[in-house]
């Protein structure tokens, strides 16, 4: 390999200026979205289609044109995704729209509205950004990278301004640049909101040697996947983050703890961290200017309590993943017992945007105590999910009737999950409340990493909390006693609610058993663990009510409380659930109304979720 | 069961001979080996010196570490949260009907191993399973799940 | 060696700064109940959470577990307030739930007024029977003694002290720390004659050749004539006859 070292950050910058250079004699770009989702719903079969039809018309001589592929355009549920520079976006395209895509848009710039966003009420078709809820509601500061750059190419980065912040980090005094940071009042994305600034500035103040810069990509919250897109479409951000801190706080090593579910995640950061070092971005001396810093990247090994501080840190050192306790904190003590800055991947690729522009303008988007946006993954029974991102301050109803787009099916909306695991869920009635850490964890429940889980009326809380319950139970390390054997027996009465055997005390037997875990256990993991329950007793008790006193499930979700039956005047005998139920246990003739075999119905409800008429019915 | 001792200082050449890398080694024996063999272990510890106690309780300990050999493909459905609501336990019951195993088993023919796992990160298509670690498909009609899980032999 | 004053319940007590709480308090006379801690383990751990405390500092008031607390100058800790029993007494409950048949627990239990435990409870499940997961066991094995024989496996409510592959450990040199450091007396070791049987595996013990007692396995004798260059001849004797 050629050795293409950048030696300055004069070096940097006429090299930005030479491929911006090379990138504008193009003509427009058609970016293909990569991520997850819309490859799962076949988007490199669209991106071939692209690469055959622009050969065979031989377009290469005449426009110079190009695929690319990018991270997560956001749209996930409207998938796969295909925007253009000029502000057009296609929705579930298929690789049979190529050509007439081809014809129009890129020969002749129409817009082909059929391929947009059709409005569930109006009707009204829409291919811009801008005419579009979804994305008109948002506000793209950490997002944006994810729809333009080619997350394989450094190049792609850099002509977009990638690691102009370091150029101008290297000449400003590390002190300095902690004041930056604190003066924007950025605060971490990873959970907590525990401000970043002062994070940094305990662990530079300690006397050391050595110190550590880490980023937390572990991601454990079962419902949410804001980092391992941000790592997948823009993981130079991340990256240009952690050498600005590194730089502040004067560390010389980093680590990038992933999850290993996320083997893309694992692959475009590994990709990243070779080419950033190629370009003499990382490893020693970097651009010239005597400064080292390195990062390796650990794969996490399937723990969700290895998203907490100490326990990430005994894993990177090869360990068991246990949290310790923390009266000495890891800014003193971290990684190998030496002062260390832990911070999540969102919250890194908000540095480098901070360092451009000053915390002035940073501060003007957000709330005055959590300035900023906030990615969320909106997912659940919103009619649009995928990856979000707003201000900080949008409100709950805001977030779920704009950009989400409501509920689907019509049903009505009941509350939202905020936080995973650790957070809690806040009712439609509260729904008013701007999103910002303060504010959710007054509600009981927290930013958490920004899974956002919308719930309707067919949602059961009780059954929610004995998720969350469930999952934390699997998911304790096992080394504290209030955690390791609180939570099993929480979720056994939580189980014995939802199957109708709930008793009278049960519900403030949770409530002891909460207070022993916030107060008792060692951890976050198991501290924050009573959220679920108690916000969900909080706002939803008569739910719990129902179950233990009459057997009865309102939302119609637990199993043993419900039976499901046809409705013979709503059925229009579309014969969809007979060829869906598991248990064949649906019968009935085409066109005639039909009927569910009590005896043999399992109660899963999945004839009652593909039911176009809304003719299945639960009691 | 052979193992083949070569493959596994193939894997523990490939890291610094420190605790630091254990995880990572037992992470490649995973995919090299679909487990975690108790000869790589053995041989783990002679070479980075880590007591064999603690690399065991590293194998036992991680999720993604099997010390038993598992399927040929691996079916993970997600049970995360977006899942759950929309039915992922009744489709991992469904699943499990059809391949004859609960949830962490391995069918008799050593063709799959059945697993939960938390969000995915594609939870527009959920319930959502994932075959293989490449495959995504849309669980929201078990049927079809059950045609495409036929194709892999 | 700092000396700072902290109070205890209100009195004004003298330390070492950084040492634990539950030292000082203890030292001085306040009683703190606690399973995973032993003064000559440097880990702690902190799992047991039954030596919980309260402490104000800064400002700040909340509970900690007094075993692993460092103390600091201004530090105010108090061993008896509502909290501090209220929460204990779950955990106890808890405990109880998981080692039914531990007397040390039904022990701990009555001291905090549990009759019974209203929660499902554990019964002689698989291996572990009356481990509560301390990992002093463990500790006492890698610190100690010196040999890393056994280590803390599986996760959540599933962990429990064994050895590698959970077959008997190679490295092992039956000592019996490990049973004797155990809280809750958990971990099985039978003499008999001139066997000791533990962690699922047999050691030949050496007699004493004044008093003919076996008084220590073979594999410890070894261990220590090789890692301190002592003499074997040395362990011709039991301590009682040398
Ligand atoms: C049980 C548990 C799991 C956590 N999981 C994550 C995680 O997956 N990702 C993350 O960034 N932070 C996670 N955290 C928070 C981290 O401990 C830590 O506060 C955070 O990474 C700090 O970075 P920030 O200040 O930039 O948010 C978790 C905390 C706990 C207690
Ligand atoms: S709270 Fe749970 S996860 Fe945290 S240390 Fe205790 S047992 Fe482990
Ligand atoms: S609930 Fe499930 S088992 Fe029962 S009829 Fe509907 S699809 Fe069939
Ligand atoms: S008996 Fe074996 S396991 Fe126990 S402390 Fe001694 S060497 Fe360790
Ligand atoms: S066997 Fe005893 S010392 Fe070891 S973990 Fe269990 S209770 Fe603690
Ligand atoms: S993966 Fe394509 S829009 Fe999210
Ligand atoms: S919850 Fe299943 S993919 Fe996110
Ligand atoms: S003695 Fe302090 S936590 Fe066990």
């Amino acid at each position: 390999m050629v050795n293409r070292k950048l030696q300055s950050v004069a070096a940097l910058e006429s090299y930005r200026a030479k491929i911006a250079e090379s990138q504008k004699n193009e003509y427009p770009v058609i970016y293909v979205c990569g991520g997850t989702p819309c490859l799962a719903k076949g988007s490199s079969a669209v991106a071939e289609a692209f690469k055959k039809e622009i050969e065979s018309q031989g377009l290469a001589c005449k426009i110079e044109l190009r695929h690319k592929v990018t991270g997560c355009q956001g749209f996930c549920s409207k998938g796969p995704v295909v925007s253009f520079g000029n502000d057009i976006v296609y929705l579930e395209v298929k690789p049979e729209h190529v050509p007439e895509i081809i014809e129009k848009t890129v020969k002749n710039g129409q817009v082909i509205e059929s391929l947009g966003y059709k409005d569930p009420q109006t009707k009204k078709r829409s291919a811009s950004f801008q005419g579009i809820p979804f994305y008109a509601h948002q506000k793209g500061m950490i997002l944006k990278g994810l729809r333009e750059i080619d997350p394989f190419e450094i190049d792609d980065y850099i002509a977009r301004g990638g690691y102009a912040s370091l150029a101008k980090a290297f000449s400003i005094d590390p002190d300095k640049i902690i004041d930056m940071i604190t003066e924007s009042g950025l605060r971490g994305r990873g959970g907590g909101g525990f401000p970043a600034g002062t994070k940094w500035r305990s662990c530079r103040a300690i006397d050391s040697e050595v110190r550590y810069v880490l980023c937390n990509g572990d991601e454990g919250d079962p419902g949410a996947f804001m980092d391992r897109s941000i790592m997948e479409g823009n993981p130079h951000a991340v990256i240009e983050g952690m050498i600005v801190g590194a730089w502040a706080v004067g560390a010389h090593h980093g680590y990038a703890y992933i999850r290993d579910e996320y083997p893309l995640a694992v692959k475009v950061m590994k990709k990243a961290v070779e080419d950033a070092t190629a370009m003499g971005l990382l490893g020693k001396n970097i651009l010239g200017t005597g400064f080292d810093f390195d990062i390796k990247i650990t794969r996490g090994g399937g723990a969700f309590v290895c998203g907490e501080s100490s326990a990430l840190m005994r894993s990177i050192e090869g360990k068991v993943g246990e949290p310790r306790a923390k009266y000495i904190r890891s800014v003193e003590k971290g990684l190998y017992d030496l002062p260390t800055v832990l911070n999540n991947v969102e919250t890194w690729a908000n540095v480098p945007l901070i360092i451009n522009n000053g915390p002035q303008w940073y501060r003007e988007t957000g709330t005055e105590g959590s300035p900023g946006t906030k990615v969320f993954s909106l997912a659940g029974k919103a009619v649009n999910t995928g990856l979000v991102e707003v201000p900080m301050g949008t409100t709950i109803r805001e977030l779920v009737e704009k950009v989400g787009g409501g509920i689907r099916s019509g049903r009505m909306f009941k509350a939202v999950q905020t936080g995973g695991p650790s957070g809690g869920c806040i009712p439609e009635s509260l729904a008013d409340l701007p999103i910002d850490f303060d504010s959710l964890s007054k509600a009981g429940s927290m930013m958490g990493s920004g899974g956002i889980i919308v719930m309707d009326e067919a949602t059961c809380m009780v059954d929610v909390a004995k998720y969350f319950i469930s999952f934390l139970a699997e998911e304790s390390c096992g080394k504290c006693t209030p955690c390791r054997d609180g939570l099993p027996r929480m979720k056994q009465i939580l189980t014995d609610i939802t199957e109708g055997r709930g008793k009278e005390g049960d519900i403030e037997l949770l409530e002891e058993l909460c207070d022993v875990l916030s107060y008792g256990a060692l951890c976050g993991l198991g501290s924050s663990a009573p959220n679920p329950v108690l916000s969900t007793i909080k706002y939803f008790r008569e739910e719990y009510e129902a179950h233990i006193r009459d057997r009865r499930c309102p939302a119609g979700v637990c199993r043993n409380l419900v039976t499901f039956h046809i409705d013979a005047d709503a059925c229009t005998g579309c014969t969809l659930c007979a060829k869906q139920c598991p248990q064949a246990c649906i019968t009935g003739e085409r066109k005639k109304a039909h009927v569910i075999d009590q005896s043999r119905c399992i109660k899963c409800g999945v004839c009652r979720d593909v039911c176009k008429f809304d003719a299945v019915r639960v009691e | 069961m052979g193992i083949d001792i070569r493959k596994i200082d193939e894997i523990i050449e490939r890291y610094d001979k420190s605790e630091e890398s254990l995880l990572a080694i037992l992470q490649d024996f995973q995919h090299t080996f679909r487990y975690v063999p108790e000869e790589g272990m053995k041989r783990v510890s002679e070479v980075l010196g880590v007591p064999e106690s603690k690399i065991y309780g590293v194998g036992t300990f991680y999720k993604a570490l099997s010390l038993k050999p598992v399927g040929r493909h691996t079916c993970k459905v997600c049970t995360g949260t977006a899942c759950h609501l929309k039915g992922a336990h009744t489709l991992t019951d469904i699943i499990g009907k059809e391949l004859g195993v609960e949830p962490g088993g391995t069918t008799k023919d050593g063709r799959f191993t059945l697993q939960t796992v938390n969000c995915v990160g594609a939870c527009a298509l959920a319930p959502v399973v994932m075959v293989d670690d490449e495959d995504y498909y849309e669980g929201s009609s078990p049927q079809d799940v059950l045609k495409n899980l036929r194709k892999y032999k | 060696m700092e000396k700072i004053t902290i109070k205890i319940n209100g009195k004004d007590i003298e330390a070492v700064k950084d040492q634990s709480v539950l030292e000082v308090a203890r030292e001085n006379g306040f009683a703190i109940p606690a399973l995973c801690f032993h003064p000559e383990i440097e880990t702690r751990a902190g799992s047991c959470r039954v030596c919980l405390v309260e402490v104000s500092q800064n400002g700040r008031t909340r509970l900690v577990t007094s075993c692993n607390y460092p103390v600091r100058k201004g530090l105010e800790v108090r061993t008896d307030t509502d909290l501090v029993r209220r929460i204990r007494k779950g955990v106890v409950e808890l405990l109880l739930s998981r080692t039914p048949d531990s007397p040390v627990i039904q022990k701990l239990a009555r001291e905090n007024g549990i009759e019974k435990s209203r929660f499902f409870v554990d019964e002689g499940e698989h291996y572990r029977n009356r481990c509560i997961a301390c990992s002093l066991c463990t500790q006492v094995c890698e610190e100690v003694v010196g040999v890393s024989a056994i280590s803390m496996l599986d996760r959540g409510r599933d962990k429990a002290p064994g050895t590698p592959y959970l077959k008997p450990s190679q490295v092992c040199i039956g000592c019996g720390a490990c049973a004797y450091a155990c809280p809750t007396d958990a971990i099985s070791m039978i003499d008999e004659g001139e066997v000791r049987k533990i962690w699922g595996r047999e050691f030949k013990m050496v007699t004493c050749s004044v008093c003919g007692k076996p008084y220590i396995p073979e594999a410890q004798v070894d261990w220590i004539v090789k890692t301190t260059g002592k003499d074997r001849s040395f362990f011709d004797k039991c301590p009682d006859h040398r």
